[in-house]
């Protein structure tokens, strides 16, 4: 028989025995049909909109208060920087502050001639548009305060009327695309930390299972220890993708069937390369994973056991997270060199940063071969801890000596 | 033929395995019989693969013990396991499958032995619900599903009822007679005097006794009980040849010397009062068992078990 047909085997089996569970079953179904709803909500808010109400909601006039008459010049300022205005004027800097107290009061601005502008406090952490408008409005008085003094004031309007020089945006990127790798960039490296630490702590249920059960002294007669790890694995990441495609993928039809043009350009290659960083960092930790499993008997020590392999998945989500802010930064390079850190920001990486094709190419290679070496590893550790029931195997203990 | 070759195994201080070598031919039946501690799982482990040797070797044919060979090995551990969940048709074919059988063949030998052990009404339960003794008869039908050619099964009748010791001797023989090499472990030596036509017994990892039962039985002296009325203390005016092997209320057990007589001893019996009973009698098994063990080690090798880290 061969190795492939026993690896499939036991793929199988855990992939049976997963669908049997009647929670895991209806907790996807129920997901599935969250996003298909989730994916309708545009549609169905396009489709209730009484028409285009978006244009309606520019405003008129904005209404300007002002200490005195202002004079043309000063006029022209304004209207030059707030488009029209319709002006009420007040006797002393006290009355317009008052009407920017005031909330039925739509006076936004007030204009003390020569000495200040003054804004009404806006609410919201970043502020709100009037006090740029103010700003500008100040500037613009400024600057004919100024041309007065020289003499100039003819050129007043031309100079606020200035069309500044063109700026052209030079290079290829594509603004919609950039949107669908930083949508893939942020949502991937926190979907697949989950899903990777998920899956594999089921392994490791897996495996205590089938140690605590002693069934396992009977499959490590018929099966190679490698063989056997490699079935829960590839049994597990089957489940993994295919409980991922099937949560995801009706709501992403009927988004596509209602409204094409939602989904930025570029998506489906970003998620498919997002899936290939899951499938390889999945397995990357979840040998490691079965491995340190085969070391405890009991559910409840999982958790410490699997800590070490834990702060390294951790680690690789927050340096994947740092990425998002600098893709193509020496560190973020070289932690897509490195096999535990590598599919969380070689991720990151291709969907918004700019990596070259060795470093993508060697990046998979390395962490291939980092797939390579787990196993490796966690056979040897297995091997050592499976057999020995009863209290947690210490690392060293399992890797020096074998009880198979 | 499976043939123990020299095993050595240690785990850490504890030495499991110290030289052991007997064999098991196709169509024999033997038990395997040692005190707790003395090795029986681990060489049975060694057979099987599931533990590899320090030093010596196990075979088959006279080839390793490869992952072929142990895919036609049907394997019953010392600690049953079975997945609690699966249910008992489902485990035995993908057990089956695991050694190399295909579906449909896996599915109809399963059919075979749940009828034939008598779980036919279970097949479909969930292992976890059977009561224990189901359990061991499903464990069973897991070594036997894709018909080995040689069985190694550890105590397999531990825990079990009288019919379905009766079931499991039945299945024994049988399949020993079908040219299956079985090797089994016990501690219950009169089912095995019974079963098997060899045995070997082990002690502190090596072997103490080994072959065919009714020789070990022969080569043990012939043995001879008498019955005098008027009580034992004839035994006392015997020769230093004539070991006295039992004294109890009714008379005495004598050991009589390869080709003595066994007139003196009836001459010194009768001599005493009248003769009630006299018989000629073999050892049990129990007493060579005993006599090759010796009480002092099995005391040892249980102190030995009980600082064992790993059950060897």
């Amino acid at each position: 028989m061969s190795s492939v047909r026993t690896v499939l085997l036991i793929a199988g089996r855990e992939v049976r025995q997963r669908l049997r569970s009647k929670l895991f079953v209806w907790t996807t179904v129920v997901l599935s049909v969250l996003m298909v709803g989730a994916s309708l909500i545009p549609t169905l808010i396009s489709a209730f909109a009484p028409g285009d109400d978006v244009a309606d909601i520019d405003r008129g006039a904005m209404v300007v208060a002002s200490v005195g008459e202002l004079d043309e010049a000063r006029v022209a300022a304004v209207t030059s920087q707030l488009g029209p205005v319709e002006f009420e004027i007040v006797d002393d800097e006290a009355a317009a502050t008052a009407l920017l107290d005031d909330r039925d009061s739509e006076v936004e601005l007030a204009i003390v001639t020569g000495e200040r502008v003054l804004v009404a406090a806006d609410t919201g952490p970043f502020g709100g548009p009037n006090q740029g408008r103010a700003r500008s409005v100040a500037e613009a008085l400024a600057l004919v305060d100024l041309l007065e003094a020289a003499g100039a004031a003819e050129v007043a309007d031309e100079v606020l009327a200035l069309t500044p020089l063109p700026v052209d945006v030079v290079g290829a990127v594509d603004p919609a695309e950039e949107v669908a790798g930083m949508l893939v960039a942020n949502i991937g490296v926190v979907f697949i930390f989950g899903l990777l630490m998920f899956y594999a702590s089921m392994i490791v249920n897996g495996i205590i299972e089938e140690k605590g059960s002693r069934v396992v002294e009977l499959l490590v007669e018929a099966v190679p220890v490698r063989q056997l790890m490699s079935g829960k694995v590839l049994g597990m990441g089957t489940i993994a993708v295919g409980q991922a495609l099937t949560i995801f993928l009706p709501g992403l039809i009927v988004l596509l069937a209602a409204n094409r043009a939602i989904l930025p350009p570029g998506l489906g290659g970003q998620v498919a390369m997002t899936a290939v960083w899951f499938v390889l960092g999945y397995s990357f930790y979840a040998l490691l994973c079965a491995g340190l499993g085969a070391l405890v008997s009991r559910p409840e020590e999982a958790q410490a056991v699997l800590t070490p392999v834990t702060t390294l998945a951790l680690l690789g989500y927050f340096i994947g997270f740092a990425a998002i802010q600098a893709p193509d930064a020496t560190w973020a390079v070289i932690a897509g060199w490195l096999p535990p850190t590598a599919p969380f920001v070689m991720l990151v990486r291709q969907a918004i940063g700019d990596p070259s094709l060795l470093e993508l190419a060697g990046s998979l290679i390395v962490l291939i071969v980092g797939i390579f070496a787990a196993a490796t590893v966690a056979a040897r550790i297995y091997e050592g801890g499976i057999l020995r029931v009863g209290a947690r195997v210490r690392f060293r203990e399992a890797w020096r000596s074998r009880t198979i | 033929m499976l043939e123990f070759h020299d095993l050595h195994r240690s785990f850490g201080d504890v030495v499991a395995l110290d030289g052991l070598s007997f064999t098991v031919a196709p169509g024999e039946l033997c038990g395997f019989l040692g005190p707790n501690g003395s090795g029986k799982t681990t060489a049975m482990r060694c057979a099987v693969g599931v533990t590899q040797p320090d030093a010596g070797s196990v075979t088959w044919q006279g080839g390793p013990i490869d992952l072929a060979v142990r895919r036609r090995t049907g394997y019953m551990p010392e600690e049953r396991g079975l997945y609690p969940k699966m249910r008992v048709h489902e485990q035995l074919v993908y057990l089956g499958r695991l050694h190399e059988m295909s579906a449909a063949d896996a599915a109809a030998s399963a059919t075979h032995w749940i009828d034939r052990l008598g779980l036919a009404e279970r097949a479909d339960s969930a292992v976890e619900e059977l009561s224990l003794g189901n359990q061991q008869r499903v464990q069973l039908a897991v070594a036997l599903v894709h018909d080995p050619e040689l069985l190694v099964l550890d105590e397999p009748f531990s825990g079990l009822d009288p019919i379905a010791t009766d079931v499991m001797s039945e299945v024994l023989l049988e399949r020993a007679r079908a040219g299956v090499a079985v090797v089994f472990s016990s501690h219950q030596l009169d089912l095995v005097e019974g079963l098997c036509e060899t045995v070997a017994v082990i002690s502190r990892g090596r072997l103490v006794l080994g072959g065919e039962v009714a020789e070990l039985k022969a080569g043990g002296g012939r043995r001879l009980r008498v019955e005098v009325d008027g009580g034992t203390a004839w035994t006392r005016s015997l020769g230093s040849d004539v070991e006295v092997v039992a004294v109890d209320h009714g008379g005495a057990t004598v050991l009589l010397p390869p080709g003595a007589d066994a007139g003196p001893v009836l001459d010194a019996a009768r001599r005493h009062g009248r003769l009630l009973d006299v018989h000629l009698e073999q050892p049990r098994l129990s007493e060579l068992f005993r006599d090759a063990v010796g009480n002092g080690e099995v005391e040892l090798d249980d102190q030995l078990r009980f600082r064992s880290a790993v059950r060897p």
